[in-house]
C-alpha cells in the first residue's frame, strides 16, 4: 500500500505542476455543456429527460481525454521502465495510477454535474449524496478500465486513438446504470429506486479494478 | 597479448558469483538479437562489452537486469533465478539505460525520493542527498530535471540507479553525449564502484573509457560474445585494431 501511495503522490504532484490533463478536461466539460445546451431544443424535449445521458457521455469522453494520457508522463524519459524495474508489485503500480486518475476524474465529474445543472437548469434532487456516490462509482469503474487500456494503447503504434475502440464497448453497463441512477435522482425520485443501479455500478467498479490489477502485469511486461 | 581464441574466464569456486546467465536468446520475430550467451560474473568484476550497433548489447543488458524476458535461457543473481514478480530480486539490480527513467517535471531530489520510496528504503531523504553529492549535483537538488543539462541528467540517472546500493550495476552507453567534465564525474563514480567491489556490466562504444575501468572485456557481434578475456590480457594500444578485426570478421 505504501508504494501505491507513492505513485499517487507522484502523479498528483506532476498534475498539480503541469495542469496538463485537468485543464484540458475542465475546458472540455464546460464546452460540452455549452454545446449541448445550444444544440437542445427545449421546446421539444425537457432538459431533465436527456441531461443524465449527456452528463455520462461527457464524463466518458472527458475521461478518455485525461486517462488516455496517464502513461504519457512515464514515456518522456523511460520512467515506465524505471517503475517496472522497481520492487513495486505491478498491481500496486496499477492501483496507484488508477487512484490518481480517479481523483482527477471525480473532480471533473463534479464539474460536469455543475455545468449541466447550470446550463440545463437542473436541481440536485432530494438525495445529493446518492448522486455523488453514483458519479464516484462510475468514475472508479471508468478509471479502472481506462488505466488498463491506456497501458495497452500506449504500447501500440496508434496510441491514444485506439483507446476509445477498446474501452467503449466495455463501458456500456456503466453508462446504462449510471445514467439511469442519475436521471432518477435528478428527477427527485427516492434513493431506494436507484439502489439496484448503485449496486451494479459498485459491482462494475470492483470487477474492473480486480481485472485491471490482475491483468496489468501481462500488459506492461515485455 | 590479445588472443581471439581466449576462452571465457572460469569462475573460482571460492568467490561469490553475483550474476549467472545461461543460454540467453532474444528474438524479435525473425531477428535474433542475442544468440545463446553464457555469462558468469563474480563480486567486484567490471565487465565491459564492446560491439557495433545492432550487436544486441542493449538487449543483453536488459535481459540481465530483468527489464526484458529472454526468449530462451536463464538469468540468476546471487543464485536466485530471475522472477519477474519478485521485488526482492529487483533490489539487487541498478540499471542506467539510454533513458534516465526520470520525471522531467520533478526536481532532482524529488525523483530520487520517489524511487527511494518505491524501493521502500529507509532514510530516503539522507540517502538522496548523499547520492546527489556523490554525483556532484547537491547544488541542483531543487532544480526540475527538465532544466538540467544532458550531462547533469545522466549523473542524476546514475544516482537513481545506485540509490538502493545494488549488487549488480548495469550501464548502457553511460558516456554518450557527456562533456569532459561530466564524463570525469561519471568516471570517478564508476571507479568508486570498482573500489567498493560492486559487480558492473557496462556496454559502450567508447574503447578508451571501457578499457580504463574494466577487469574483463568482451566483444559482442551479431548477438554472440565473439571474444572475451581479462583486461590484463588486453594490449591497449593494439585493441582498436583487434576490435575491428573481430567485428569485421577477419579472425
Amino acid at each position: 500500500m505504501r508504494q501505491v501511495g507513492v505513485i499517487v503522490w507522484k502523479d498528483l504532484l506532476l498534475e498539480l505542476r503541469t495542469r496538463e490533463r485537468i485543464a484540458a478536461m475542465g475546458a472540455f466539460a464546460v464546452l460540452a455543456g455549452v454545446l449541448f445546451n445550444f444544440s437542445t431544443d427545449t421546446s421539444l424535449v425537457r432538459p431533465q429527460d436527456i441531461a443524465a445521458g449527456l452528463i455520462w457521455m461527457t464524463l466518458v469522453f472527458d475521461g478518455l481525454l485525461g486517462v488516455g494520457r496517464t502513461f504519457h508522463i512515464e514515456s518522456e524519459d523511460g520512467a515506465m521502465q524505471g517503475l517496472l524495474m522497481s520492487p513495486a508489485p505491478k498491481d500496486a503500480i496499477f492501483l496507484g495510477k488508477a487512484i490518481s486518475n480517479f481523483a482527477l476524474l471525480y473532480a471533473v465529474a463534479l464539474l460536469v454535474l455543475g455545468v449541466f445543472m447550470l446550463f440545463f437548469g437542473l436541481r440536485i434532487g432530494s438525495s445529493p449524496l446518492a448522486l455523488l456516490l453514483a458519479l464516484a462509482l462510475g468514475s472508479l469503474g471508468f478509471v479502472a478500465l481506462g488505466t488498463l487500456f491506456a497501458a495497452v494503447s500506449s504500447g501500440t503504434r496508434l496510441g491514444e486513438t485506439v483507446l476509445p475502440i477498446l474501452v467503449f464497448p466495455l463501458l456500456v453497463p456503466m453508462v446504462i446504470y449510471g445514467a439511469g441512477a442519475t436521471g432518477r435522482l435528478l428527477a427527485g425520485r427516492p434513493v431506494a429506486e436507484v439502489a439496484g443501479n448503485l449496486r451494479m455500478l459498485a459491482a462494475f467498479a470492483l470487477v474492473a479494478l480486480g481485472a485491471g490489477a490482475a491483468l496489468f502485469r501481462f500488459v506492461v511486461e515485455d | 597479448m590479445i588472443s581471439a581464441t581466449e576462452p571465457a574466464r572460469s569462475t573460482a569456486s571460492t568467490v561469490e558469483t553475483v550474476l549467472e546467465a545461461r543460454g540467453l536468446v532474444r528474438e524479435y520475430g525473425p531477428v535474433v538479437a542475442v544468440d545463446g550467451i553464457d555469462l558468469t560474473l563474480t563480486r567486484g568484476e567490471f565487465l565491459t562489452i564492446f560491439g557495433p550497433n545492432g550487436a544486441g548489447k542493449s538487449s543483453l543488458l536488459r535481459m540481465l537486469g530483468g527489464a526484458m524476458r529472454p526468449t530462451r535461457g536463464t538469468v540468476a543473481i546471487g543464485g536466485t533465478p530471475l522472477d519477474f514478480s519478485d521485488g526482492e530480486w529487483r533490489r539487487r539490480v541498478g540499471m542506467l539505460s539510454h533513458q534516465g527513467f526520470l520525471y522531467p517535471q520533478l526536481t532532482a531530489e524529488e525523483n530520487l525520493r520517489f524511487y527511494g520510496r518505491l524501493f521502500a528504503l529507509d532514510d530516503v531523504a539522507v540517502r538522496a542527498r548523499r547520492r546527489l553529492e556523490r554525483v556532484g549535483l547537491a547544488d541542483r537538488a531543487t532544480f526540475a530535471v527538465h532544466k538540467l543539462s544532458h550531462g547533469m541528467r545522466q549523473r542524476l540517472a546514475l544516482a537513481r540507479a545506485l540509490l538502493h546500493d545494488p549488487d549488480l550495476v548495469l550501464l548502457d552507453e553511460p558516456f554518450t553525449g557527456l562533456d569532459p567534465a561530466a564524463a570525469g564525474v561519471l568516471r570517478g563514480v564508476l571507479q568508486e564502484l570498482r573500489s567498493e567491489r560492486r559487480t558492473v556490466v557496462m556496454v559502450t562504444h567508447n574503447l578508451g573509457e571501457g578499457l580504463a575501468l574494466s577487469t574483463r572485456v568482451a566483444i559482442q557481434v551479431r548477438g554472440r560474445l565473439a571474444w572475451e578475456g581479462a583486461r590484463a590480457q588486453v594490449d591497449e594500444t593494439g585493441f582498436e585494431r583487434f576490435y575491428h578485426s573481430i567485428v569485421d570478421g577477419r579472425t
